[in-house]
């Protein structure tokens, strides 16, 4: 039976994308920069799925609209550190809500161990980079977190403020009610009585 | 001596570990803890001096007097919190906004290499002192009393109770355990936006409890910070205790646990003449304010007198200090370059994919199953040999707190080489807080830093290795303490002590083993 195997790093990470330097986990985006050479800083993201350990790499590491990036991927096998040979469909999609673009960017194959696809994104935002190939009759599909331009991180501080705004509303007015009717009540008991 | 750049393990570009404890303080740790033992054991118990000996710092020339004015007056206290406000808000939003480089921005290096490493190290000069201060409930006090200081409206808040289920600090534990979960294997410590959500998150949570329940139910219940820091200042010196004991015996109105007209009162519900245990007092300031007779006050003690003889730890609390003794060291396991082989090898096994999180979890819940397991162990046998004098539960509540300063001293231990090889940045972070404009780090720079550690290296050792001798000395000496409260008599059969002392040096040993790996750098 044939598996087709998911990795979804998108939930996880797309909650950090613009951000984590990793070095002892893996999967988590880590940023570096070669004194040796004069590529500009990467992304990079280590992952293992199924029988392949998978490297993934983003030139630049904060790659803005309208500016030509480049995704390197490389796969090794994680018994014996063969390289991956076939061939690596890249697609792309919008991971913003209420959006289920998505478009082919291309398909590689292997060149010098490396699976290189380049992009260049017109609109900043958040994306999902897959990348799919097929092993030993096994279909294989990882997601990537792309981030382009800045993160709007007005969203956390808007939910944060909304959840206190709306707490303390809620209490500031049931507390009133309940004193008027406190009040109500002494009232009609002082009238009774 | 070795050359300083062999003794940085390069493991592969962008990981880099640091070196572990050299052979001669392994070797000089072992002797330490047989001479310990060997003292423990053969040393005659003198008869048990129960905690009398609390020196009230009031008394103190210079000190006193200063203290007195800071402890009835709410401004400096409201300086404090409004300076770690300010900070908080500006990790945030360093966080949100700033650069997303760990290294460059104030929010990660602060928050971890600073903060959660000088907490810990600030327990045992100043107890809990940090709670009083804690811009969590600083910002939700003022949010939800909206005043700065002083008692708020009692309809700021439904004042509800908090449910009889989690009035306790298992809540506390089990965030305790999702925060290293996070920190560890969602890697939020090398991530200022995450760090700057989960400070939200925690935010959000703070004012919603401090509007919902009646207190501050968060801070004794649901906050595995103020709860480490909590556990942890039982070992303290220093504590908020009255002045004079008969004047609280004698006291009537209470004004402490009840607080007065403008002055709120205790947030945990404690009553200063009958405090025991340090566990559940934010040092806030209250009682030290609203004493009619001045009559609370900072106090000097024996190092772990509390743990040793006044201090009695429920289930709960038990195991919130057991999940310490694990969790530390698992921060330690988690950070050996084999870490990473290890969970490839299980989720090769079981099929895992990704950030390899079900492996992690799995390791995760291994490392805090195992030494409950021994502990329980360890106890079991303990209880058999005084024929079940007691109730398991009890024997298990009151040896656990023997197990404490393991906990204290590795995490001390661990953190110091944090704090010191990864903190060395801090001033350039101080001056470009956002990290604006700022690169990754090279591996030379990785180096450079690495190289020049704020103490030097030997120093650095020695303080990890005193910590191990120095938790193994002060849990050996409250496991005595224990053991001779619970017989009821001097002449303690030294069987009795075995499983215990072999518990706690199974965990001395292993933490031991710990800091002789290299450790992979955070940051």
């Amino acid at each position: 039976m044939r598996i087709k195997r998911l990795v979804t790093l998108c939930l996880l990470m797309g909650l950090a994308a613009p951000s984590v330097l990793a070095h002892h986990v893996l999967g988590r985006p880590a940023y570096s920069l070669n004194e040796d050479s004069n590529t500009p800083p990467s992304m990079q993201v280590e992952t293992q799925i199924g029988d392949y350990f998978v490297t993934y790499m983003v030139y630049p590491a904060f790659p803005k609209p309208n500016e030509p990036g480049r995704i390197n991927l490389y796969a090794t096998r994680i018994d014996n550190n063969e390289p991956l040979n076939a061939e690596v469909t890249f697609t792309v999609r919008d991971d913003s809500w209420f959006s289920d673009k998505e478009e082919k960017l291309g398909a590689q194959v292997i060149d010098d161990n490396v699976y290189r696809q380049g992009f260049m994104f017109r609109e900043k935002g958040k994306y999902i980079i897959t990348a799919e190939f097929t092993a030993n009759g096994e279909p294989y599909r990882i997601d990537f977190p792309l981030q382009i331009g800045e993160a709007s991180p007005i969203g956390p501080v808007g939910i944060a403020i909304g959840a206190i705004v709306l707490v303390l509303v809620g209490v500031n007015v049931f507390q009133r009610k309940r004193l008027q009717r406190l009040k109500t009540r002494d009232y009609h008991k002082q009238r009774e009585g | 001596m070795a050359d300083p750049l062999q003794q940085l393990v390069c493991k592969s570009p962008g990981i880099m570990a640091h070196p572990g404890l050299p052979t001669i303080w392994v070797e000089a740790v072992l002797l330490a803890m047989l001479l310990l033992a060997g003292w423990m054991l053969w040393r005659p118990q003198r008869a048990i001096v129960t905690s009398g000996g609390a020196q009230s710092l009031a008394g103190w020339p210079v000190i006193g007097p200063w203290m007195k004015q800071a402890l009835t007056r709410p401004w400096t206290l409201v300086i404090l919190r409004l300076i770690t406000a300010a900070i908080f808000l500006l990790v945030i939003y360093a966080g949100l906004f700033g650069s997303p480089l760990a290294e460059r921005n104030i929010a990660t290096v602060l928050t971890w290499s600073l903060w959660w490493t000088g907490l810990i190290m600030s327990v045992y000069f100043v107890g809990s002192a940090w709670c009083a201060i804690c811009p969590w409930d600083a910002i939700a006090t003022w949010l939800v009393r909206r005043r700065l200081w002083g008692r708020g409206e009692e309809t700021a808040s439904l004042n509800l109770r908090v449910p009889r289920l989690i009035r306790n600090v298992w809540p506390a534990w089990w965030m305790f355990i999702g925060l290293t979960w996070l920190e560890l294997g969602l890697g939020i410590t090398t991530s200022p936006y995450m760090t700057a959500i989960l400070a939200l998150v925690i935010l959000v949570l703070t004012t919603v409890s401090l509007a919902v329940f009646e207190r501050k139910a968060f801070c004794r219940y649901f906050c595995s910070v103020g709860r480490t820091v909590g556990v942890y200042s039982e070992l303290s010196p220093i504590a908020l205790r009255p002045i004079d004991p008969d004047i609280c015996a004698r006291c009537k109105t209470l004004e402490c646990y009840h607080g007065t007209e403008t002055i709120e009162p205790c947030p945990t519900h404690l009553v200063m003449g009958r405090l025991k245990e340090n566990t559940y007092c934010t040092s806030c300031g209250a009682c030290t304010q609203s004493c009619p007779y001045q009559n609370i006050a900072w106090s000097a003690r024996p190092t772990g007198e509390e743990a040793m003889h006044t201090a009695r730890p429920h289930w709960d609390a038990a195991w919130f200090i057991l999940g310490l003794v694990a969790l530390t060291s698992f921060h330690g396991l988690s950070m050996l370059p084999g870490w990473e082989q290890w969970m490839r090898s299980l989720a090769h096994a079981i099929g895992d994919s990704g950030q390899l999180l079900w492996s992690f979890t799995i390791g995760m819940a291994g490392s805090l199953l195992v030494p409950a397991a021994l502990f329980s162990l360890a106890v079991f046998v303990t209880w058999k040999l005084i024929g079940k004098a007691l109730p398991y539960q009890r024997l298990f509540a009151l040896l656990a707190i023997a197990t404490l300063p393991l906990a204290f001293a590795y995490h001390l231990a661990h953190n110091i080489n944090h704090m010191v090889r990864e903190g060395k940045g801090a001033s350039s972070v101080l001056l470009n807080p956002l990290g604006s404009g700022t690169l990754p780090m090279t591996e030379a720079e990785m180096h450079l830093r690495h190289l020049q550690p704020l103490v030097q290296q030997d120093i650095l050792f020695a303080l990890q290795a005193g910590l191990l001798v120095f938790g193994f000395w002060l849990a050996m000496r409250i496991l005595r303490h224990r053991m001779v409260a619970l017989m009821g008599t001097t002449v303690l059969n030294k069987t009795l002590l075995l499983p215990m002392l072999v518990f706690i040096s199974s965990i001395t040993l292993f933490n031991l083993w710990l800091l002789m790996q290299p450790m992979i750098m955070r940051m």
